[in-house]
């Protein structure tokens, strides 16, 4: 059985396709098949870290939820993007990218015509059976839309990532509010960008009581990550950083 | 202070349900093994009506918690004809009484056709409310001071099952006002044997408005939907009928609505349903949900070819025969969870 997983932020800037992406190839690295949609319309942005070029791109999200192709044909094998340099071993997993458009005109059309739904149900179901995925992560465009909504009903697990500001901790709990009322199954959090000098295992406490569900990972604020400027897998690139193990604490939970 | 915008926020959770439900597959793999059944043709005894696309078909479901689900041409507009007939026999309900109504329209089915000019001959009633005789009887105890007021009443109320204003399609108005020598026989037959008001002209043009109301797939199922639900529309939550007299609706439905079919429908398929020349059926489960479906070849009784597959169908595969009494897991509702993708 496949998991689907939405990765969701009530704010932008949290480093929410960051962790989608290094998770997903976590999971890709340890052999599973596993495929990201960013379906985040209004902002799509995760192909630029596996480097997925524009130029590759012929059909994404778009054209699938306007009828113009299936799912499948808008995903795209970013598994060269999880390689190890240094390893002589192939990997035995697969990942897949479906971006979203990032023409002007497609992001326009979507906000002005907007789209059945219920049809990125449909794609994800059939995504995963054409692609015979062990997983599904979702990608969703930050605070509340109908993507979001449907991803969190259809999702096995949800994961929320904040940082420890005030704004996030109030947007969280929106979050949280609509997940329980549409009976999600798991919620973990990510707590990241992390300041130094911060209270971990307060902080920890405090997100945990607020909310009443586990935080998986304390992520620290990471120059490293964002010296590489989103050019890619940060875990991949670093699998030995703080961060990468933490993150990897994530990873085992999520096989599971 | 309770939030007032809850209710916002429920419609879009209920709506994002929906979208992620197993029946939504269901409704679409229907509308995909239908869409190219071209079996029937489309009703030609007016003008208006023959210009209906016959490739049009729409089938929607709406649960009596709200929820819904559309496939294919569920907005196209289309007139509602003879579907509007037990909801205009229950405005007659609500405004003089089960007896009184039922001194004037009989409950019997005849197993003839629609337009068929025939009385009881002991008590010269119609048969049925959903014969044209029977229809034209109920018109006539729509209530009103004057033919404006009494249009706006039908309306309303119209408004009200369907939770969105409804208007009439003027041209189809006028031609079957203009066409509607045989109504017009019938309503002067019931006229002289005093089963109908001396304003039967002014009734006449009332029941030529009803028939001539537009809907689309989708309102068909939220009228149902609101029957299903004891007379509350599920979406709006506005009483469009009193709970006590939902249960006329549907008997008149199962036992006469499918025109000369009724019977074999009630055997064969077993939800009370009404269906009207324009391609649309209605369907009630009761408790359950609404079915709305549109296509506008018609087979020789009169009947939406591809929505009597699509109700038959789905009452098969969820067990809605009323008279079933085999697993409860089949229910139709139960089938509006949304499920994980795994």
């Amino acid at each position: 059985m496949a998991k689907t997983i939405s990765v969701h932020s009530f704010r932008g800037g949290t480093g929410k396709s960051n962790s989608t992406a290094n998770l997903a190839s976590m999971l890709a690295r340890r052999g599973f098949r596993v495929a990201v949609v960013d379906t985040d319309i209004q902002s799509p942005g995760v192909h630029v870290l596996f480097g997925l070029s524009e130029d590759r791109i012929t059909h994404c999200l778009n054209d699938y939820l306007w009828g113009t192709c299936q799912i499948e044909q808008a995903a795209y094998d970013v598994t060269s993007a999880i390689a190890d340099a240094d390893s002589k071993e192939p990997a035995t997993g697969q990942i897949f990218l479906v971006p979203a458009s990032l023409k002007s005109g497609a992001i326009g059309r979507v906000l002005k015509e907007g789209y059945d739904v219920g049809l990125l149900h449909d794609g994800f179901r059939r995504l995963i059976q054409q692609l015979k995925l062990d997983y599904l992560f979702i990608d969703t465009h930050p605070g509340v839309n109908e993507e979001t909504l449907l991803s969190i009903i259809i999702s096995d697990l949800l994961i929320l990532v904040l940082r420890p500001d005030s704004q996030d901790f109030q947007g969280t709990s929106v979050t949280i509010e609509l997940a329980r009322r549409l009976e999600v199954a798991n919620v973990l959090l990510i707590v990241n960008k992390i300041p130094p000098g911060m209270d971990r295992v307060q902080l920890k406490q405090k997100v945990e009581s607020a909310y009443s569900a586990q935080v998986a990972a304390m992520l620290p604020l990471n120059n490293e990550i964002v010296n590489l400027a989103s050019s890619s897998i940060f875990a991949i690139k670093f699998p030995n950083h703080p961060f990468t193990r933490e993150l990897e604490l994530v990873a085992q939970a999520l096989t599971e | 202070m309770p939030d007032e915008t809850v209710p916002f926020l429920d419609a879009l959770l209920s709506r994002m349900k929906s979208a992620a439900s197993p029946l939504r597959d269901t409704v679409t793999e229907l509308w995909e093994k239908y869409r190219h059944l071209d079996d029937g043709n489309v009703a030609s005894y007016i003008p208006e009506l023959a210009k209906a696309d016959p490739k049009w078909f729409g089938i929607s479901i709406v649960s009596v918690n709200g929820q819904s689900v559309d496939a294919g041409d569920f907005e196209q507009e289309f007139t509602i004809q003879s579907v509007s007939k037990p909801f205009v026999f229950g405005m007659g309900l609500e405004e003089f009484g089960r007896d009184h109504v039922l001194s004037k329209i009989g409950v019997q089915p005849i197993g003839e056709a629609f337009n068929s000019i025939t009385l009881d001959e002991a008590s010269n009633r119609p048969f049925n409310p959903m014969i044209n005789a029977g229809a034209i009887a109920a018109a006539d105890l729509i209530a009103g001071k004057d033919f404006p007021a009494r249009v706006t009443h039908l309306i309303d109320t119209f408004g009200r099952y369907c939770g969105r204003p409804v208007h009439v399609n003027s041209s189809v108005y006028a031609s079957e006002r203009a066409t509607g020598h045989r109504n017009r026989a019938i309503g002067h037959l019931m006229l002289n044997f005093g089963m109908v008001g001396e304003r039967i002209e002014e009734t006449l043009d009332l029941y030529f408005q009803q028939c001539s109301i537009m809907v689309n797939s989708h309102d068909l199922a939220v009228m149902g939907a609101t029957l299903a639900h004891g007379g509350v529309n599920p979406l709006t939550g506005v009483r469009a009928i009193k709970a006590s007299y939902v249960k006329d609706l549907l008997s008149v439905m199962h036992t006469c609505g499918m025109y000369d079919y009724a019977g074999e429908w009630a055997y064969r398929v077993g939800i009370p349903a009404k269906s009207g020349v324009g391609g649309g059926v209605v369907a009630v489960v009761p408790g359950q949900v609404g079915i709305g479906l549109f296509s506008p070849k018609l087979d020789a009784k009169g009947n939406s070819v591809r929505a009597m597959k699509v109700c038959q169908d789905l009452s098969e595969k969820f067990g809605l025969h009323i008279f079933e009494c085999g697993s409860a897991e089949r229910s139709i509702v139960s089938q509006l969870s949304p499920v994980r993708s795994g």
